[in-house]
């Protein structure tokens, strides 16, 4: 099998499932039923399709947006709050796309912490371009992001001038942004590339008086010279240019050279194979999967879009020997609970107040534990996805945990987000083929909820065991149809819905719950 | 605590109570053995608040489906009525079979119960009979909810009175705990799910070891049962899961150290699942665990089919289970005694309800109301309280209940745990007369007050207590009838010196009354005609 091929069946539901947890934050069970039985190319069209910008975020206090006002020293704090639930908030809503997921997935690529930069609009502004660009051109990403104000102060490119060059964003843009560390580029090609991007700066840095913001190109400050890279880079030559267009040429020029390095498209691929399919690269998946969609990456002139319909309509992807290879992130697991159950945040114009709420729940818990939105630990991204360990970088004690006790908070209804509990347990299981059938009951909320399908003894424990503290089955069906019968008898509510708070709590604290 | 101290403590503590005991009158009873006395007064309960009183320990065991009250604890008073064909003849365990106990002729236990029939006869067995609660309900998982909560039936709560009275001792668990003091967890389950008996106001106050397996793993011992393997990637992340899971079960440190320093000296039953896991605890005890609550889990109960075999209705399913049950709790009793625990440990069962008195036409029995409850432990003072339920005088088929559970609750609380009465209300949610599992039982009678009256007598609605002791306040309002069964009457205070009592609710017959107040303890008989 040539693990790139398309797989061209129509989807079972299982595999609709694992593919809207991997390329999104993860479905609903309507959005399983709508797609099930749709070719994977069919779901892709509809997962890449464009969509509109968002609306900025909001002053809650003003309504008014604030990213494109001067700088509020006073308000800094807030807003850069406000931008990171916003955010949140936009993955909880995003229609079936990858579009939020990718613009994640650039915040760990393109890193730019919100803390080094320490200019809210700058963070807002930066986080806009992962957005626009997120499923676009690599190559006109990457001119954008080097250019970003942000990167430019994050990365010193705003400090780096003909004569006394800053090599930090140099470095990273081939270690880090581009090539990979071993592209073979030397400590030459770092020096030679350092001064292609001298001459860039940010503009209106944390002005009070001046709502404007951006970067420019100071072309007295530019080194002229001619640029020549080591044979890593086939001795390739930028040549020298002075004048204003001087700065876009030469990164053009540069990028030019880099991205046709035969390592550059898999060290990309490599990455995004890592963030959407598994951690472990096997020789086989080397040659098979990343070569041939690298190849395809830069014959589409660094496209992203077919890259990640490829991907995701490969055979290699529905192989069930990946099912559960990632450990859900933070976000994974918080946002895709919550989408799961169905909650949406409002509209932030008509309820700030709820709307902030939701965005700030989302966000302190993916924050405790450890993936603080706009703020990677370091400029290599969240350990997760590059260190040895990989997802498993997620889990430990205290994150185990925290993974935990967010799961009690959600199923015991008493986190009210916007008025309603957060999770709604009996309505949800109200809604399953038949919930007084405490078998089929188990059968489906596992189905749904768990990437690993428990084993038919497993789920005869799961429903003998945890549902029904060994109690016979037909006592369940006789409890459950009092309760449907006389739903507003706080008794008969409260008999079946402590069975199913601890019984969902369990599972919540299921490895198997914490893989998808 | 120096050793010294601490026996000072001891002392001071054993000397309160009988100081405590000294002051309770008797109260008139006939032979049945229930016995009610007065809850300490506050000042007696201050003074023994001054005692460190950590070391008690309470272990709950839930028989989980409805025990069968009736095949477990057998009137030998009424076996005509009870192997009646049209009562229980199918699946009635013969006279000739049930366990003898000493001093209670009219009572047996099931032939499979010999350990808790040692236990009983040793003195360290209470058995209260006919315990349920005002409007019992028959489904498993509100009554369960009920006995849990320790709600009224029309109520609903969720916390559970285990959890609300280890809320209270340990103010502010889990987050500003461990401490110096309480080092460990307030409770210790061994289960899957945590039981809702141990849920606080607003968090467990539990830490939960599924089962035996993850003990060992916790304290690196071999499993038993090593969890299946998934293979593959999915499988190898899982199993990492898994391992931080099982070592970082919160206060792992602790129970691991008290592991290593405890040790169990007698032999458990083999393939015992409740002896597995008492014996846990028993080790945790004796190496030191101040836990003061551990919550273990027995299922299998809800047998409306085939809870006996035909042929022989000493043997089957519910044999089965009582015996495990049995022998578990004997084992560990005896172990407790080897370990020289015995005296801080004390044991209670509880099921959510007792089953049908007639039973089925499928050699079973369908969902009932009272039943028997069973504490054990070296405190027991009285091994009967209540009587064998009146088979002659049932409801809708059910027994009649004689003692709320939540009584048994104010035993284990007040009288065990120590508990004053402000902490003991507010767990229970009412003020509820101590069933006398801890207490002494007399049979003389109580010294009548003179300076109070009680009039209409006889009554049949309404009837009027005065007297000038009742200015200083009410502390408790105790009704039992004469075979001693506590009563549930509706009180009122219509002026500074009287309180009344609607009894048109209670049968004819004969009852004692029992108010105490701050100058003493005012007892009247009042009788009741209708």
């Amino acid at each position: 099998m040539a693990l790139l091929d398309a797989y061209l069946k129509p989807l079972t539901a299982d595999q609709v499932t694992f593919l809207l947890r991997r390329a999104t934050f993860g479905p609903t069970a309507g959005q399983v039923r709508e797609f099930t039985g749709q070719t994977a190319s069919d779901i892709l069209k509809k997962m890449l399709a464009d969509q509109p910008a968002p609306n900025p975020p909001l002053d809650s206090a003003t309504g008014k947006s604030f990213h494109d006002q001067p700088f509020d020293v006073v308000n800094a704090g807030k807003f850069t709050g406000y931008i990171k639930n916003w955010w949140a908030n936009l993955m909880l809503n995003q229609p079936v796309s990858l579009l939020e997921k990718m613009t994640l997935f650039w915040s760990n690529h393109f890193v730019v912490t919100d803390v080094a930069v320490n200019d809210y609009r700058y963070v807002y502004q930066y986080n806009a371009l992962l957005r626009h660009h997120a499923l676009r051109n690599f190559k006109a990403f990457t001119i954008a992001i080097t250019q970003d104000p942000a990167m430019l102060r994050f990365l010193n490119g705003n400090q780096n001038v003909a004569g006394t060059a800053n090599e930090n964003y140099a470095r990273e843009l081939q270690e880090l942004f581009t090539i990979g560390r071993n592209g073979g580029y030397t400590e030459d090609d770092v020096r030679a590339a350092a001064k292609v991007l001298t001459g860039w700066t940010d503009t209106g840095y944390r002005s009070p008086a001046s709502a404007a913001i951006g970067s420019t190109f100071r072309a007295n400050r530019h080194d002229t010279s001619d640029k020549t890279f080591s044979p890593a880079y086939q001795n390739a030559v930028v040549k020298g240019r002075s004048g204003a267009n001087a700065g876009i040429d030469e990164l053009n020029d540069l990028l030019t050279i880099i991205l046709r390095q035969a390592e550059t498209p898999r060290y990309i691929c490599r990455k995004l194979y890592r963030w959407f399919v598994n951690s472990d690269i096997p020789a086989e998946v080397e040659t098979n999967f990343i070569q041939p969609l690298a190849d395809l990456f830069q014959k589409g002139n660094f496209e992203i879009k077919p890259v990640l319909t490829a991907l995701f309509q490969s055979q290699h992807f529905y192989d069930e020997s990946l099912r559960g290879a990632v450990i859900k992130s933070p976000v994974d697991l918080v946002v895709g609970t919550f989408r799961f159950w169905g909650l949406q945040a409002p509209d932030a114009v008509a309820n700030p107040t709820a709307f902030y709420q939701i965005g700030n729940y989302i966000y302190g818990r993916v924050k405790e534990q450890q993936q603080d939105l706009l703020n990677p630990p370091t400029v290599f991204g969240w350990t997760a996805y590059h260190q040895t360990g990989y997802y498993q970088q997620w889990i430990n004690s205290t994150t185990l945990g925290l993974r935990g006790s967010f799961g009690d908070m959600v199923t015991t209804g008493a986190l009210k987000l916007n008025g309603k509990p957060a999770v709604d347990v009996l309505a949800y299981v109200k809604n399953l083929s038949d919930p007084s059938d405490p078998a089929r009951l188990v059968d489906e909320l596992t189905g749904q909820l768990l990437a690993i399908l428990p084993t038919q003894p497993q789920k005869d424990f799961l429903t003998d065991t945890i549902l029904l503290g060994s109690i016979p089955r037909y006592e369940w069906t006789l409890e459950w149809n009092d309760y449907v019968r006389s739903p507003n008898v706080a008794a008969k509510k409260q008999a079946v819905q402590m069975k199913l708070t601890a019984f969902l709590q369990y599972i919540f604290r299921m490895a198997e719950f914490q893989v998808m | 605590m120096t050793a010294l101290t601490q026996a000072m403590k001891q002392t001071r503590r054993h000397f309160l109570q009988s100081a405590a005991s000294s002051l309770v009158l008797p109260v008139l009873i006939d032979g049945y053995g229930a016995k009610a006395f007065a809850r300490p007064s506050s000042f007696i309960q201050s003074l023994l608040g001054l005692a460190d009183q950590n070391d008690r320990v309470l272990v709950i065991i839930q028989l989980q489906g409805g025990n069968d009250g009736l095949n477990t604890v057998i009137p030998l008073d009424q076996m005509g009525v009870y192997t009646s064909p049209g009562f229980r003849g199918n699946i009635a365990i013969s006279e000739a079979k049930a366990l003898k106990l000493k001093n209670y002729a009219g009572t047996g236990l099931h032939p499979a119960m010999t350990g808790m029939q040692q236990l009983f006869n040793d003195g360290k067995l209470s058995i209260v009979q006919g315990v349920s609660y005002p409007t019992p309900n028959f489904s498993h998982f509100r009554a369960s909810d009920i006995w849990m909560t320790a709600v009224d039936a029309d109520k609903t709560s969720a916390s559970g009175w285990t959890g609300r009275y280890l809320d209270k001792r340990f103010p502010g668990y889990p987050n500003s705990y461990p401490t110096g003091k309480m080092p460990d967890p307030p409770a210790l389950q061994i289960g899957y799910v945590t039981s809702t008996a141990l849920l606080g106001p607003t968090d467990a106050m539990t830490i939960v070891l599924q089962n035996p397996d993850t003990f060992a793993r916790l304290v690196g011992e071999t499993p038993k049962d090593p969890l299946s393997t998934i293979p593959g990637y999915a499988g190898r992340q899982i199993e990492y899961i898994r391992q931080q899971q099982a070592s970082s079960v919160r206060y792992a440190g602790q129970i691991k150290t008290a592991a290593g320093l405890g040790m169990n000296r007698a032999k458990y039953p083999d393939k015992n699942a409740l002896g597995d896991q008492l014996k846990i605890i028993a080790r945790l005890i004796s190496g030191g665990l101040q836990t003061k609550v551990y919550y273990l889990t027995m299922g299998g109960f809800d047998n409306h089919a085939n809870q006996v075999v035909a042929t022989d209705t000493s043997t089957g399913t519910h044999a089965n289970l009582l015996k495990i049950l049995s022998d578990a709790v004997l084992a560990f009793q005896n172990d407790l005694t080897q370990l020289k625990v015995d005296d801080r440990v004390v044991g209670m069962t509880f099921s959510e309800f007792g089953r049908r008195a007639i039973s089925n036409g499928s050699l079973g029995t369908d969902h009932g109301t009272s039943a028997p409850m069973f504490v054990f432990g070296n405190a027991i003072k009285s091994p009967l309280v209540g009587r064998n339920p009146n088979l002659s005088d049932l409801n809708n088929n059910n027994l009649k209940m004689q003692t709320d559970f939540r009584q048994v609750y104010a035993a284990i609380l007040t009288d065990w745990l120590q508990t004053d009465a402000d902490t003991e209300t507010a767990t229970l949610f009412k003020d509820f007369p101590v069933a006398p599992v801890f207490r002494q039982t007399v049979t003389a009678l109580e010294p009548v007050v003179s300076d109070a009256r009680l009039y209409p007598n006889p009554a049949s609605a309404g009837v009027v207590l005065e007297s000038e002791w009742l200015r200083q306040g009410v502390k408790s309002v105790q009704v039992t009838d004469l075979q001693g069964r506590f009563l549930s009457v509706q009180t009122s205070r219509p002026t500074p010196t009287t309180l009344q009592f609607t009894v048109a609710n209670l049968p004819a017959g004969s009852y004692v009354l029992r108010v105490e107040t701050a100058p003493g303890m005012l007892t009247k008989r009042m009788v009741v005609v209708h």
